[in-house]
């Protein structure tokens, strides 16, 4: 793993998005993977989010890592990550309420992430702040990244729509969108992410752990 | 774990969780007035949306459907009663419906209004689409009432959101209008606007 400082911040960011993704490689946070993508608003806003919240969280922990007592390191990491959870949630209520509306279900979920505490608790409190950030960035990203995919895919041959907006007129394999399909989408997209991976970019499977 | 590791331990707690807490409360005295002003405006944007003509929407009262609070309001033009609207709430396949209805003074629906809802998405969620909503302009109670086959005297019922549909209709539309129907009739509009101003 990349905790040495030798590591560039670039090879932090490819390493979330690729060697380390939340969901095709980690198959951390499935849960949401599943029960926001069913349409590419959702699955990106959400994506957003998780992005922020992680760069936070990474930021927070990582400058508190010397006063953190290491028996009670876990309820600490929960208390910060919930509370950038809440920051958010309240200050998306206030700013911007039409997406609030679509997102506010989910945001809450943020807080029992396990891939947010993983980062938290691997990366960010063994680190300084500057590459736990970039390794909170690159995670988001990933995870960005993941469920941009998933909910394009989803709601393409679920609804035939992209972003509300209609594509075609019918709605060609409806099982997509349901949780089922979920299913489906996250399986066929993490082989087929992992066959991409292998066949064509092996140097990257050297950094996963 | 020696007494000393003890107190580090709950020392250091009790300093974090103080700080997050003084963070958070700080945070939510400043967002809680901005979101009590937007539910409000969008509130009043949603009932001037239903009746456009209205110039002013007062509220009469509350009632309660399916153990949920609900209100109604009256909408006036100048000193003429032009319409109701009341909030209801219809039991759905996955949630109750809560619905907002606007009715001319004959208690005709005019328009309806899907406020939230947790149906299933991609089938139920359709009862926000205006192509279901549009089909209660203009019927009264007796037309309320979904069918599988075409019909524009009736309303027609979302394919594979049955269940959505009949409990927009026949359950939230319904026992809104009927609700608002013998509220008016007894109470009678005016004096009831009066109290309530």
């Amino acid at each position: 793993m990349a905790q040495q400082s030798t590591v560039s911040y670039w090879e932090l960011i490819k390493n979330g998005i690729i060697a380390e993704n939340t969901i095709f490689k980690l198959a951390l946070s499935l849960c949401p993977s599943i029960a926001v993508t069913n349409n590419l608003r959702n699955g990106v806003l959400m994506g957003v989010a998780v992005l922020f919240v992680q760069t936070m969280v990474n930021a927070t922990i990582s400058v508190m890592r010397k006063v953190i007592h290491p028996r009670i390191r876990l309820p600490i990491f929960m208390l910060v990550i919930s509370g950038w959870v809440t920051i958010v949630d309240m200050s998306m209520a206030a700013f911007a309420p039409d997406a609030y509306k679509q997102m506010g279900l989910y945001i809450q979920l943020i807080v029992a992430f396990a891939s947010i505490l993983a980062r938290a608790e691997m990366f960010a409190s063994k680190n300084k702040i500057a590459p736990s950030m970039v390794d909170g960035i690159g995670m988001g990203l990933g995870f960005l990244f993941a469920l941009t995919v998933i909910s394009f895919f989803r709601e393409l041959l679920g609804k035939g729509s992209l972003w509300g907006m209609p594509i075609v007129n019918t709605k060609p394999l409806l099982i997509m969108i349901l949780p089922a399909g979920g299913f489906f989408a996250v399986g066929i997209l993490m082989a087929l992410f992992n066959w991409i991976d292998t066949r064509f970019l092996k140097k990257s499977t050297s950094g996963a752990h | 774990m020696t007494a000393k590791d003890i107190i580090k331990i709950a020392l250091n707690l009790v300093v974090i969780y103080v700080i997050g807490g003084l963070i958070l409360a700080a945070v939510y005295a400043k967002t809680s007035p901005i979101m009590y002003r937007n539910a409000e405006e969008q509130k009043k944007q949603a009932l001037k949306e239903l009746i456009p003509d209205a110039d002013k929407i007062e509220k009469l009262g509350d009632w309660s459907i399916h153990e949920k609070h609900a209100e109604y309001f009256i909408a006036r033009k100048g000193e003429d009663t032009i319409g109701y609207i009341v909030q209801s709430y219809g039991k759905g396949y996955s949630s109750y419906i809560n619905t907002l209805i606007a009715v001319d003074k004959d208690f005709k629906v005019q328009k309806i209004n899907i406020l939230g809802h947790a149906e299933t998405p991609g089938l139920g969620d359709e009862i926000e689409a205006d192509s279901f909503k549009g089909q209660f302009k203009n019927k009264d109670l007796d037309h309320l009432k979904v069918l599988k086959t075409d019909t524009t005297e009736y309303v027609q019922a979302i394919s594979g959101a049955t269940i959505s549909s009949r409990a927009v209709t026949e359950d939230a539309v319904k026992n809104g209008v009927k609700f608002l129907m013998e509220k008016v009739k007894e109470g009678g509009s005016e004096s009831g606007a009066a109290k309530h101003g």
